[in-house]
């Protein structure tokens, strides 16, 4: 008879059978970065800031050359072509490239400024879309499941290491603070691309308005300046971690009926009948949320730089 | 903060601007800029193959509309020279029917007064017989007369 800890392949057995099953615990190794402690890769401090590879960073490295590969190796066989046909994974790449442009891109930042801001919109889709995806693929929970009953590593391995952690890195506000302080930074450059460094910041607020107005308007303007990219940072963030949270609680179920009735068959039970419909419901759900996050960040981020571009008050 | 899911984490921000730049620049130069130009390129070409099919749509409509024209305007010349050789034909028709009607008439005419002439030549040629005659006959009576007288 499996032990309930060990059933499910996101419960780290080995650390929580002696101590019992802390739910709590689980889901937040679940769903936050690994150990500041135990990185995967330990790197010297510059300026007093920990650049360790960390569980998010390997798993943005990671997300990263997946994106290039992928897209690079795709775009460039198509395009070697005589006649540019596009074919398999082509054709999906190409409606989201053409869907990108045409429907967000171009509504928003208009048509001189496509093919300027076009690339940078696309990467942050096709980066955060595939971060959000890999999140959902449970590829470190089986590794885990293989290490525990077929490699049995030390304590402080590699595999233990990687093992750690969240694996969406979406999910870590920090990540999502540094793609929304990017598309902070992208509004700036463009209304000064547009309209000159100076211009930008007096586009700001609306011209001809009795100075009064601009005593409460000019903070306001200025904190809005700050609200959008938080407000990008904890969406994307909180999104990720919710769906995360919801599927390992339903999870724990398992585990913590075997425990208040002390009987592995009350846990594989609920397993079968409540946890695992439930949990696949809601990653059914997820794939949904992944998408369309990644689409929310990717229009906010292209409005925002189109409202620097085109200014009307 | 010690609750981990909100916890700063400088190294990972610093990390994620830094792998976003690079893989934004290795997309653009390697991925989005070729294809976003070769989408460009498409796009003017079907454009212009459309603006092409159009244009040969409506030369293809304007000579159709001209060998239709051209048509019409052959088909009423040929109404024209049809109707004007029907006008033509009885033109002629009613001057020949003139003419055949006055040279009968001439022939008629003609005839009428050879007739008469005749006739009257016949008669004259009577008259000038019975009065040849008359004289013949007087002469003979005369010359009787004379010869009776002498031997008597």
């Amino acid at each position: 008879m499996l032990q309930p800890d060990h059933a499910e392949p996101g419960a780290h057995g080995a650390d929580h059978a002696e101590g019992g099953f802390d739910a709590g615990q689980v889901i937040i190794d679940h769903v936050t970065n690994s150990s500041p402690d135990h990185p995967i890769l330990h790197l010297p401090a510059i300026f007093g800031i920990d650049f360790s590879i960390s569980k998010h960073v390997f798993m943005l490295l990671f997300v990263a050359t997946v994106v290039f590969l992928l897209i690079t190796t795709t775009v460039r066989r198509y395009l070697r072509q005589d006649r540019l046909v596009p074919g398999g994974f082509m054709n999906a790449l190409e409606f989201v490239v053409e869907f990108i442009r045409d429907s967000i891109v171009l509504p928003n930042v208009g048509a001189k400024y496509v093919r300027s801001w076009a690339p940078l919109v696309l990467t942050f889709f096709c980066f955060i879309l595939a971060a959000n995806v890999v999140g959902l693929i449970p590829i470190f929970e089986v590794l885990g499941l293989i290490d525990h009953y077929v490699l049995h590593t030390g304590e402080h391995s590699l595999v233990k290491n990687v093992i750690h952690g969240g694996t969406t890195a979406t999910a870590n506000f920090n990540v999502t603070a540094a793609l929304a302080t990017i598309t902070f930074f992208a509004i700036i450059i463009a209304g000064s691309l547009a309209h000159g460094f100076i211009q930008h910041w007096i586009n700001l607020v609306p011209h001809g308005l009795a100075w009064p107005v601009y005593i409460l308007l000019i903070p306001i303007e200025v904190m809005g300046m700050f609200v959008k990219p938080f407000a990008l940072t904890m969406r994307l963030a909180a999104n990720m971690t919710g769906g995360h949270i919801a599927i390992l609680a339903i999870l724990s179920f398992v585990f913590l009926f075997a425990r208040e009735f002390g009987s592995a068959l009350a846990g594989i039970g609920v397993g079968l009948f409540v946890s695992i419909p439930l949990a696949v419901g809601i990653n059914g759900l997820e794939i949904i949320v992944v998408l369309v996050q990644a689409y929310v960040f990717t229009l906010l981020s292209a409005v925002f730089i189109g409202m620097a571009i085109n200014v009307h008050h | 903060m010690d609750n981990a899911l909100v916890q700063p984490d400088p190294g990972l921000f610093f990390w994620t601007i830094a792998v976003f730049l690079v893989l934004l620049f290795l997309l653009k130069r390697f991925a989005w800029g070729p294809l976003l130009a070769a989408l460009d390129e498409r796009q003017a070409g079907i454009r212009k193959s459309l603006d092409d099919a159009d244009q040969a749509r409506k030369e293809l409509e304007q000579v159709r509309e001209e060998a239709e024209a051209i048509i019409g305007k052959a088909r009423a010349e040929a109404d024209g020279i049809i109707s004007d050789a029907r006008a033509d034909g009885g033109q002629l028709r009613d001057d020949l029917r003139q003419q055949a009607q006055q040279q009968a008439q001439a022939i008629v005419e003609n005839a009428e007064r050879q007739i008469q002439q005749e006739r009257d030549r016949a008669l004259q040629q009577i008259r000038q017989e019975a009065v040849d005659m008359s004289l013949m006959i007087a002469s003979k009576l005369i010359r009787r007369n004379l010869t009776a007288e002498d031997n008597g």
